[in-house]
Order: structure tokens, then sequence, then C-alpha cells
């Protein structure tokens, strides 16, 4: 591997160079031109920190050139050596600065620097008094290789190849594995490990008296199959991309249509998609119906055009923290790669220089972070509804001019009916807004005689204006008619009153209503034209006259009150009338907006990339060359690098990035995720820094086993689930969970697996397996999340609600997640924030939890719940076997069968009954719920 | 262990930490160990790796990396950024360029065009020995100059409210990074065994602009969040919800020890579960403590006079100031850090220090509420003698224009040059240190940064801001980044 600059760290090292003198003719490196160096430049130019990038102090550096300036030493030819032409102040440059405290060069010394380069600039490897080591000698950047399976002593022990690397190493250090956990653990531990909910006292009773071939294996197969894994492993893996239903920051609006990227996760897990493609339909996109992979994108939080400065600096600002989010993801997520660092300097331990992040970059230059219109099924089949209900809608509206007040203008949408006229071009010209700010609007509609929509852009009409205040791809005039509703994809005018723009149709059309609204998904109501004029022309071109079609003079004044005079002089009978038809309206509007919400999806806006550019230290004010897209040269040895001109087209970036994230020769991304299915087993990875595998993250207890299981992933064709079996079938996994002094000893953090680690469970598991032992777990899948709060976003303070209804007793990872907002009860069990990426759950132990569990309401309800539904099973228990003992133990045996797969044992049995009989078995249920042993995986 | 060469320094040395206090195998061996450890300093002097914690006792107090003059710290966070020049940074120059354009100064700022210069919007005048000018805004706080150490100079590295929050309370623009009371409470735990640690009292108007980020654990463990409170609303799930009787709560918690007890026999080596049993401990003592906190009957009527939390013409100011009264309590009790908030979310300045329009008469609201009672907690505090211990800090996320925008009565966000302030434990007092230029528009002389602000914070509670890192995602976290310099010319 080639050892560039870039890719170097430097350890300062004294290293005897011994040279001896070459011939008197041309000046030798060593005793004639390093000491030149050292006395007039390196104290600027070496080290890390060297001025604009340039060091002399290291061979391959020095001829690579400092920033800007290319290669500072040509061989041959000192006149275009820049480190030559700047010691003699040629170019307005003088080196060493007038200023410095540096001695400038003597003539002699100067002459002698010319006459080395002259000759060649011999400078003789190995003389340097610094060392490189390469960034790129380390372990995971080194090819994946599959070692042979080692020998083992304890033969009878594996029960697969995972088995033998563990025991292998154990037995290296002197360790012996656990007894087999009993099939009551075993059962339990894999039901909370492969879907996040308990076994049910009959799937127990089952799997302990079954004597068949392989009850392990069926049970996995039953898990593996059961739509509740990938609710499970989805979670771990919104955990790392930092999924949110907020944009986060200080407004932290709702993101609504965030959802149907958590969907397609679990879709993905469930069908066990190869993770190649996994990660490819999450960059570059997927087949039509399945654009909500790339909300993978912009799972992050981000600022809204309102909350960026208006100076073009902060914009700039805000745009490269976006951006930031978006590499620091993907290349966390996929590569367990920390390139952040080299936003603003070379990464100090890893292979990746600035120049590379920037060439990152460009990959997502043309990535926004917005909402695209979904085509799935469900998706085409609203829009039609939407169109349909926009029809009729548009029937109740009287005709423009026609006598009848014309309702008000509203932001959600506004409907001008004509008499049929012919056009070519139709002009909106807006006189007046509701508010300060210059005029918005979403999308402009106009339909022609048979119902369609001539004013798309796609129909081949174009669009002018007489002004627009753009913010890249949200704001645009192309926006006006590109047949995309919301703000989000909105035309909004440079000029408060007198703004207009027109629409050329592709072919002169008899036209009868023209839409508009400033916001159909009805988000915002600023900006909205309350006075407008609509003329239409025949024909195209200056000359053609206008003639006004409708404007606001008949309809009600915006902001007029109910009961205004308009509607006082209607008979009772009109009146009617109009309320129902008012009331159709509404029901209407609300058909719509609900049609609408489901046409879209927050997975990214994809628009032509801007131009992507090396900036100084981050700063983007501080831009130096453009860089196209490529992707990072430290790994071109062993993946086919990528390289695209700097004109490539959007999708084509995204989906060679994509191409190159997932080469199977990549060293990086199969030992990750092989890392990651590890760690959600275990509790911990073989490596347990999961998003670093750089030199700066923990080594691998065993890096034989994840080489192997990392080819073994990606040979399987990139099986989730292959990796699953694998692991959960094994003897080190089936393990007994108990310490034993010897382990603890040599090991106290069970990395080696002489044990099962066991560990808490986490706060969404938590809350469904009350709600399944409480037999209250609705199990409905998927869409819009259920409210953890009175408010779904925003900046005020979020009231909990405490009692949920069905909706809202579904699995916990269909909640509407708040970023930055804990839930009440779970959220101080270390659910993630979703701030940062969390790649481990954590697990803390607080006094608040304690108080939480204890006292909330939703303990006390699911506690009583709990109890009731004992009773219920106890009740057709006896019905169809009648107690021999009491009815009473009954009720305990139940109620300990259902939470801890296990009966009570006597001690357990006498206090329990104690306390129901005095206070009733809700209470027994409470201080399950708050037990050790129902809070830990075994 | 032979594994240790696969391990980064760092992770050797927990390792080998871990390791040694599992040799102790039982889950009270390693408490003992700890605590051993942490009273003879050994976890103290351990470079970049953070403290000792064990599991089951996480708020104990744990050492200093050196000797600090503060124990524990009060921090005034005044949410919506405070205008530097209706305050504490006197600008007459800015009178005689009252409505006059500025030479030079930017067309465009946060919120759009700039307007004209603007005068003080205030009278100024001289205070205390020092003669200090502070404005008349403020006047209970005026008179405390004497003893305070104000930093003229501050930069931050946004112009936007809840980045700026962040980056004040976290040291990151980023949401989701720990908070200044997260990183101090894991450094040093708390005095208090039966109180949070880290306490956050929030304002009777609502929560700041960064809401959870500026108590936020972020990537530390989940011990150390702040716990969000105020004198109007305790710590939730406090009672049992309703329709539980004490005596059920009691049978209850009894037959929970019990099975407890039972389980850990079975699991004897698990640190995890004494863990757990012992948070429990604490959260029945904290259910016993915590009423007692906010019930303020047996403060005297002077108490409540002085705060202000007598004042029915005023009921915000009256609650902010039970909250002020609520924030010495905590102190007095030992809890490590609190932080007690002025202000809330973004609301046009209704609600917080953002004056954009109409700030004189915005400001007038908040100063009534702020100044009063935050004056007389730290006459209180002093008077009681904590000060000698206690660090207060008054901050904003940061200031505001010289000139008012184009067509109103308010200054935008500046976040190059803007002041804060400490007094108590370990500052010099009546100093000001840095300066901004003429107009008060950028900092000038010793401009400095929140990062060099925040380590002076850590330095006076005996933390190394370089020495307090956690490692996440490949890096070796810490509140100042890879930033920072202690602020000497603060430190008595």
């Amino acid at each position: 591997m080639e050892h560039s600059r870039a890719a170097a760290v430097v350890v300062w090292a004294v290293v005897a160079a011994a040279c001896g003198r070459a011939t008197a003719a041309a000046p030798d490196f060593v005793a004639d031109i390093r000491p030149l160096f050292e006395r007039h430049c390196h104290a600027c130019h070496s080290g890390e920190h060297a001025k604009s990038g340039l060091r002399l102090d290291l061979k391959a550096a020095a001829f690579h050139g400092g920033d800007g300036w290319g290669a500072a030493i040509v061989p041959g030819e000192p006149d275009s050596s820049p480190l030559v032409r700047a010691v003699q102040g040629k170019d307005d440059l003088q080196m060493p600065p007038a200023d410095s405290a540096v001695p400038p060069l003597a003539e002699a010394e100067i002459a002698r620097l010319v006459e080395w380069v002259k000759a060649g600039a011999v400078w003789p490897d190995g003389v340097d008094t610094v060392v490189v080591v390469d960034k790129t000698d380390h372990w995971a950047f080194q090819p994946v290789r599959r070692s042979p399976v080692p020998a083992v002593r304890a033969a009878d022990w594996p029960r697969n190849d995972v088995d033998r690397f563990v025991l292998a190493r154990l037995e290296a250090e002197g360790l012996a594995p656990s007894a087999a956990a009993d099939r009551r653990v075993w059962i339990r531990r894999v039901f909370f490990d492969l879907t996040g909910l308990p076994p049910t006292p009959e799937e127990v009773e089952r799997f302990v008296n079954d004597r068949s071939a392989d009850p392990h294996g069926r049970i996995i197969e039953e898990l593996l199959a059961s739509p509740r894994y990938g609710e499970r492993f989805a979670q771990h893996w919104l955990d790392v991309v930092r999924y949110a239903d907020t944009h986060g920051y200080e407004v932290n609006t709702e993101r609504p249509t965030a959802w149907p990227y958590r969907d397609y996760v679990i879709a993905a897990f469930n069908d066990d998609v190869p993770y190649d493609r996994f990660v490819r339909e999450q960059i570059a996109g997927a087949e039509p119906g399945k654009e909500a992979s790339t909300g993978f994108l912009v799972t992050a939080a981000v600022l809204l055009p309102g909350q960026i400065g208006q100076d073009e600096a902060s914009k700039r600002a805000a745009r490269q923290d976006a951006l930031n989010d978006i590499i620091v993801n993907t290349s966390e997520t996929v590569l367990g790669l920390t390139v952040g660092c080299a936003r603003c300097h070379d990464h100090k331990f890893d292979p990746v220089t600035a120049r590379d992040y920037y060439s990152l970059q460009a990959f997502f230059a043309g990535v926004g972070y917005g909402e695209r219109t979904l085509a799935t099924p469900a998706a085409v089949r609203m829009r039609k509804q939407f169109e349909a209900a926009q029809m009729r809608l548009a029937e109740l509206e009287p005709l423009v001019g026609s006598g009848t007040p014309r309702a008000a203008v509203t932001p959600s949408l506004n409907t001008d009916r004509i008499a049929p006229v012919r056009a070519k071009r139709l002009r909106f010209t807006i006189l007046d807004t509701n508010g300060g700010f210059e005029p918005c609007i979403d999308e402009l509609q106009v339909f022609d005689v048979e119902g369609h929509n001539v004013a798309l852009a796609s129909a081949g009409a174009k669009a002018s204006a007489s002004g627009s205040l753009i913010s890249a791809g949200v704001h645009e005039l192309d926006h006006v008619n590109d047949g995309e509703y919301g703000n989000s994809r909105s035309w909004i005018a440079s000029t408060r009153q007198g703004a207009w723009v027109t629409i050329e149709f592709d072919e002169p059309a008899m036209i009868e209503r023209i839409c508009w609204a400033r916001d159909r998904t009805e988000e915002y109501k600023d900006r909205m034209p309350t006075a407008y004029r609509i003329e239409v022309s025949a024909a195209a071109g200056d000359d053609a006259p206008w003639t006004l079609v409708a404007d606001a003079t008949d309809r009600e004044a915006f902001n007029a009150k109910p009961g205004d005079e308009a509607a006082a002089e209607l008979s009772p009978a009109e009146r009617q009338a109009r309320e129902a038809a008012e009331l159709e309206k509404k029901r209407l509007r609300e058909e719509l907006q609900a049609a609408i919400r489901g046409t879209r999806v927050f997975a990214g806006s994809f628009r032509k990339p801007h131009p992507v550019h090396l900036l100084t230290r981050g700063d983007a004010e501080q831009r130096g060359e453009e860089l196209p897209p490529r992707s990072i040269a430290a790994f071109a040895g062993l993946v086919e690098p990528v390289a695209l001109p700097a004109d490539a087209p959007e999708r084509e970036r995204r989906a060679a990035l994509a191409a190159w994230l997932t080469d199977p020769r990549h060293p990086l991304p199969a030992r990750v995720m092989a890392n990651r299915i590890w760690q959600w087993h275990f509790g911990t990875g073989l490596v347990d820094s999961a998003n670093d595998f750089g030199r700066n993250g923990s080594r691998p207890t065993h890096p034989v086993l994840l080489d192997w299981l990392a080819d073994e992933f990606v040979s399987s064709g990139w099986s989730i689930k292959h990796l699953h079996r694998l692991i959960v079938s094994s003897a080190t996994y089936g393990q007994s969970g108990a310490a034993n002094t010897a382990g603890l000893g040599a090991d106290a953090e069970s990395r080696l697996l002489w044990r099962f680690p066991p560990r808490r469970l986490e706060a969404e598991t938590i809350r469904d397996t009350m709600l399944a032992v409480s037999g209250r777990l609705n199990p409905e899948m998927g869409g819009r999340g259920f409210s953890l709060f009175n408010s779904r976003g925003g900046l005020s303070g979020f009231l909990p609600i405490e009692s949920f209804d069905a909706s809202g007793r579904r699995r916990m990872i269909y909640a509407h997640k708040v970023r930055m907002e804990l839930d009440d009860v779970f959220g101080a069990f270390d659910c993630p924030d979703a701030g940062q990426s969390q790649p481990r759950r954590r697990q803390s132990t607080t006094p608040i939890q304690a108080l939480n569990l204890f006292n909330s309401p939703f303990t006390i309800e699911e506690s009583r719940e709990f109890a009731a539904r004992v009773e219920a099973d106890v009740a057709a228990i006896s019905a169809a076997n009648p107690p021999a003992d009491s009815p009473g133990r009954r009720r305990i045996d139940r109620a300990f069968e259902l939470a801890f797969s296990r009966p009570p044992d006597a001690v357990e049995a006498a206090a329990a009954e104690a306390v129901v009989r005095e206070h009733g078995l809700a209470a027994l249920c409470r201080v399950i719920f708050n037990s050790n042993e129902f809070l830990f995986i075994p | 262990m032979a594994s240790l060469e696969h391990l980064t320094a760092s992770g050797r040395h927990m390792l080998h930490r871990r390791g040694f206090l599992g040799d102790s195998a039982s889950a009270l061996g390693s408490i003992a160990l700890s605590s051993l450890l942490a009273s003879e300093g050994l976890l103290a002097s351990t470079g970049s790796v953070g403290p000792a914690i064990d599991p089951a006792h996480p708020y104990a107090p744990r050492p200093p990396h050196f000797p600090g003059r503060a124990k524990n710290v009060l921090v005034i966070f005044c949410a919506g950024a405070v205008s530097q020049l209706e305050t504490w940074d006197w600008k007459p120059e800015l009178v005689k360029w009252d409505d006059k354009p500025m030479p030079g100064g930017p067309a465009l700022t946060f919120q759009g065009p700039a307007g004209n210069l603007a005068r003080p919007q205030y009278e100024f005048k001289p205070r205390g020995q020092t003669g200090k000018w502070v404005s008349e805004l403020i006047p209970h706080l005026a008179e405390l100059t004497d003893d305070i150490a104000f930093v003229h100079s501050l930069t931050s590295k946004t112009n936007t409210h809840g980045p700026a929050e962040n980056f004040l309370s976290t040291g990151s623009i980023f949401d989701g990074f720990p908070s200044m009371g997260s990183w101090v409470t894991y450094a040093l735990g708390s005095e208090n065994q039966d109180l949070p640690a880290f306490v956050s009292i929030l304002d009777p108007r609502g929560i700041p602009q960064a809401s959870g980020n500026n108590w936020g654990p972020g990537f530390l463990p989940a011990e150390f969040q702040g716990t969000t409170l105020s004198a109007a609303k305790p710590v939730r799930h406090l009672r049992s919800a309703s329709g539980v009787g004490p005596g059920t709560d009691r049978a209850t918690r009894e037959l929970l020890v019990l099975m407890n007890a039972r389980h850990l026999e079975q699991h004897p080596e698990d640190g995890a579960l004494a863990a757990r049993i012992a948070s429990y401990e604490m959260a029945a003592r904290m259910q016993l403590s915590m009423p007692a906190l906010n019930d303020l009957s047996n403060e005297t009527a002077a108490t409540l006079a002085a705060y202000g939390a007598d004042d029915p013409s005023n009921p915000i100011k009256a609650a902010f100031a039970r909250n002020c009264i609520l924030a010495r309590r905590l102190v007095e009790r030992g809890v490590r850090f609190v932080q007690l908030f002025n202000g809330a979310y973004a609301s046009g300045g209704a609600l917080n220090w953002d004056g954009h329009t109409k700030l004189k008469e915005q400001y007038d609201v908040h100063a009534a509420i702020l100044d009063q009672p935050t004056a007389a907690l730290i006459k209180d505090l002093r008077q009681r003698g904590l000060l000698d211990e206690t660090l207060v800090v008054w901050c904003t996320e940061f200031g505001r224009m010289p000139f008012f925008q184009k067509g109103a009565q308010g200054r935008d966000h500046n976040p190059d040059g803007f002041t804060c302030w400490m007094t108590g434990a370990g500052v010099k007092p009546g100093v000001s240190h840095g300066g901004t230029d003429e107009l008060g528009m950028k900092a000038v002389e010793n401009k400095l940064s929140l990062y060099d602000f925040n380590a002076t914070i850590l330095h006076l509670l005996g933390l190394d801001h370089t020495r307090l890192t956690f490692r996440h995602n490949g890096a070796e976290r810490r509140l100042t980044d890879v930033h920072g310099r202690v602020i000497k010319e603060v430190l008595a």
C-alpha cells in the first residue's frame, strides 16, 4: 500500500542515519540540503501540523507539496518548483516570511538548493529522521481471512464451529465453559433475544417436555419466522441510525412521514433481505414502492429553514452540518469507521483524509432532508383518492362570478371554477398575503374539461415567475408545478405584493378549474395569498392579451367570522343547503389530508448535486478545490475504487457508493455487521466498539472467529438469519448464565464466553413484556406511531400520556419517537434519545428507574390487568381441571409462570400468598414487574 | 489476562481495573475495594480514563483529579440569549451612535436585515467598591458586582438557539452529547445519597429550547442524567399512582425485597442485581426526602419576602423565587450539580430573553422575574456560608447585536462577544476579564470561547477538562472536545 502523506501517522523517533557524502558535484541531501531545511523551514513546515500542509521532514510529503501548491519540488526543474520559487521570493511569496524569527536563506544556500533540484532532487529513502507508520496497517483493514476451525480438547462440547473457536480460546486461557442452561432458562433467553417477548407458559411446557430430536432447532425456526423477530431486530438497527419521528433541535417539529422507514427496516429483517441489498436499498434506493428505504440518509436531527440564519454563511454552515450527519451515519453504520474527524483535519488514527471526507460528501451532494412521493400500491391508491376528493370538492364550489359568494381562501386548498375557456397560458398574480412575508404556493393545478392537470411539468407545461426566493430543494420555482404537495416542495415569490407565476401549457387547452394552496399538508398557514388575480391568454408571446377569469373579490373576506352578512341574507333553505355543503367539504378535506399523508415519506429529497469543495478546517467559508465523488483512497488496494466525474448524476452517485460499500472484498462491512449480530445476541460484540473498527477502536476478543463469521456471512448470501441460527444454536449460547469464581477471576466481563452473560431487558422490551404478561399487548404492526405525549413534536413541554388505548398498547417500536424526549416511564432505562448513534445499549441502574417502575400509573394499571388476566386464566384452567390444592395457590403459580416461565418455590409461594390475601393479586403482580428476575435476560 | 495485547491502552487499563475488582468475586467485595481505592485517591490519578463507578452506589462521592476549590455548582441558565448590552457590558460609545447605521456592519444577520445601531435601553451606573458599571435593568444583581468575576469576551460556535444551548451545556452544537452536570456527577458523584446528584430546576414558564440536551447524559450512563423538577412540579412518580394505599405499598416493597434477595442468592456474583436492589433503596429514600424538599412552609416570612416568593403581584416571579429557594435547599443538602433555568422556549421573546422585536418591553418583564430572586439566592448562599464550597455560574447561550433589526425595536443573535459570570468558591471577586469592541459587537480583548468557560468550571471543581473523558464511537469524548483552556484570570 502506498505511503501517502495523508495515510501516515508520524512517530517521532531518532534514526541514526549515517550516510556518506556523495560526489562534490551535486549537493548531498543529508549533508547539504536537510540542514538548510532544518534551519530555515522546519519551524513551520514539519510535523503533523505543518503550515499549509507542507512538511519538509518527510520525503513523500515534501514531494507531495502543501495545500493548493501542487508538488513542492519538481526534480530537475527548479523554476517549476514552488519551494525554490518561494525562497527566491517569486510569485509574491517570500519564504521564510520577512516578519518571522527564522533567518532567510543566504544566496549560497539558495544556489545550493537550486543545484540540488536541478541535479534531480535526490532524497534517498530511509534517511528521514521521522518514521512513518502506515495507518492502514491495522487488522480491520486487512482482507477477511477464513481460518480452519481449531482443534479443541473437550471435543464433545461443541455443537457447531462457532463453539470450537470459543472453546479453543477458553482452553488456551485455562477456562472451561459452563454447563448447559436449564431448558426453562434457554427458552426464556431465546424468546427475549430473538423476539423481545417472553414465552407463554404453554410454550415453555411444550419445550420442556419435547422429546423430539431437535427441540431447540424447532424453537429457533419458529421465532425467526415470527414477525415479532423483525420488530425486535429493527429496534437494534434504529438505535444505530438514531431514528426519530421529529426533526430535533429547538423546534423539534414532527416528522410525520418518517415511520415508513421504520416499517421498511422491520420488513427487511423479517424477510431476511440479504445485508448487501439492505445497505444498497438504504443508500441508493429501492424499486418503486420501497422508497422509504432511503429514510436511512435523513434519520438525523436537522435545522429547518426558519431555524437557520438568513445570511449565506449560516446557510452554508447548516448544509455542511446536515451533510456531515449523512456521511457519519453511513460510515459508522456500514463501515464501523469514524470519519467525522476528517471534516476538519486528516483523521489522527485512521486512513481517512479531509480530502476523502469531502470526496465522500460529493456522493451525497444532491441529498436533501425532505419528503418524496411514495409509489407503493397503497400510496398510488391514496393519490387517486386525493384527486377524486379534490374533484368532488371542486364540484361543491360555486362558479366564479355566479353571484353565489365563494368561501374565503384557506391555506390548505382553494378552487376557482370558471366557465371553460381556451388558454395557452395562465397567470396567477398575488396582490396581498396574510402576513408580513412573501407568498408561497405549494402547487398550482389547472384542469382541463376532461379533468387532466395541464399545468404539470410532466405534461409539458413550463413555469416562469416575477421572482423567487430560493431555498435549495425546498422552495424553488420548479416546485410550483411538479405534482408534489407541501411546504417542502413549494414556490415562494420574491416580493410580498404583485408577484406572479405564469404557466405556459404544452398545447392550448380548454380549462375550467384552477386549484392552488399554500400547503396542502396543512402544516403551514403563513405566507398565504389572500388577494389574487387569475388571467388567461389564448396564445404565447408578449403581445397576446390577458383576460381576467377569477379573483378574490367574490370570496368572503379572509378571517371573516362565521355568521357574517352574506350568510345572514340567505333563506333558511339556502342556509341549510350551504351548511350541508360545508359539512361535506369538511369531511372531504379530512379525507384529502389522510390521503396526502399516506403518499409521502421522509426519505430524502434528491436534486442536482451542488459542487463540493475541500474545506479548510471544516469551515464552509474557506473553500479549496472542487472534489468529485471518490471512495476512500486508502482502501484502493482491497476494493475496486470508485471515482465519478464532478458532474455525475445524483442517483448514480449513491448507487456507486453503495456498490463500493457492499463489495464482498471490502474488509469492513461484513465484519462490522457480523459483530453487530453477535453483540445483539450476547450483549457485547467480539469488538466492543461496534461503530469503531478503526485503529482507535477495540481489538476483537476472537479475531479468527470474527473473520470466520464474516466470511460465513458473505458466503451465505449475506443472510442475517443464517448467522442467527449459527449463534443461537451453539453450545456457547446455550450455557448457563451462572457465574463462577474461576471465570470471574480471569474474565469478569465474560468476554471470553465462559458463561452466557446475563443482561437487563431494554426499555422497549420491559414495556412490551409487561403488556404481553398482562395479556394486553396489541400485535398490530406498522403504520403511524402511537403517541407517548400530548404532543407529537414542537417546542413546549411534552405531557406524558399515562393510560393507553389499544393503539398505545402496541409494541414500543411503534411509538412516535420524539427526539431528545424520553418516555415518561421507560425512557430512564437507557432508552436512546436519537440524538447520537447508539451502537450499544447501556445498562444503568438508577433510582428514577425504580420510582417509575414502582409507582407509575402504567405499572399500577398493568398490574391490575395482569391480576385480572390471571384470574381469568385460572378460572378457565380450574373449570377444565378442578384444583387439588388451594385456588389461591393456583393464581400465584399462574402469575409466576406467565412472568418468570417457572412456578414459585414454597417460600416464595407462602410469602406471595400472604400479600395476595391481604392486598390483592395486583400487589403481587406489581412486585413481579419490579423484580430482578423479571428484568433480566437469564 | 493474556488478551491484553489486543486492547487499546485505555481498554487495557479498564479491563485491568475491572479484572482486579472481579477478583474479589463478590459484589460486596468490589464495593469495598472500589471505595478503598477511591479513598486512597488511586482511581483519581489514572490519566484520561473515567472514574471507577461502583454500580451499586453510582452517586457515592468520588475524588477529583486534584483538590478543587468548589465542591458543588449552581448554574443559573438564562435561556434565549440575554443582551450583554442591556446588562453587564457597558458601551457608552453606543449612546453616541444611537440610531446611526453601523459603519461596515453586516447587512444581514440571523433573522434578516440589520437596522441602525441602538443605545443601551437602560441607564448604567457604577456599583460597589469596583465601580463596575451595571445596568438599571437588574438593580439587585448589580449590588453583587464586587463578588463577581465577569467574562465579557465569550464566543459561541453558532447563532441558533437550540445548537447554542447544546454548545453551552454539552460542548457540542449537535443533539445528544452529555451535559455538564452529567460530566460532573459522573466524575464526582454526590454528597447526598438520598437525592439525585444532578437536578435541573425548570422555569415556571416552560422548558428551555434545547430541552433535554441541557441535562441529558448523552452517551454517559443514564445514572448521570439530570432529574428535572421545580417547586411547583416535584419528581415524577414519587408516590404510587392513585388507588394504592400506603399499607399495600409497604407490603409490596417488602415482598420485592424478599424475592430479589432469593434471586440474588441464586446469582451471588452479579453486581448488576445488587445495584438494582440498591437503586430501590435509594428510590425509597428519595420518596421520603423529596416531599420535604418542596415543602416551603418552614421558610421564614423574611426569607420568602427576600426572594420575592410571596409577591402576589407577579406570580411568575414568585414561582421562580420558589425555584430559587429550592435551589438553595439542594445546594444545602450537598447535591453536586444544580441547574436553575430562567426562561423557556422560543416564543418571540415573550417567555425568554430572545428580544428580537420589542426588547425593552420584554426585558422589563423578564428582569423583574430574574433579578430579585436570583440576587436573594446568592446572598442567602453566602450568608449561610455555602459560597465557600459552592460555585455559582450565570450564563446564557450567546449575546445580541449592537444594532436593532430593521423595522424592529430589538436585537438579533450575536455569538461573537457576550458575557457570562461566576461567583463563589474559588472565584476571584470583582474582576472583569476580556472585552468586546467599543460597540459591543465582537470580542476583541482576550477573546474566549465557551469551551474555556466550561474548562474553568471543571477546574474549580478539581477536574482537568482534558482528563475527564469517556470513550464513544472511537473518540475519547470531553466536555471541551479538543479545545478549552482554564481562564486563570478569574480564579482566586
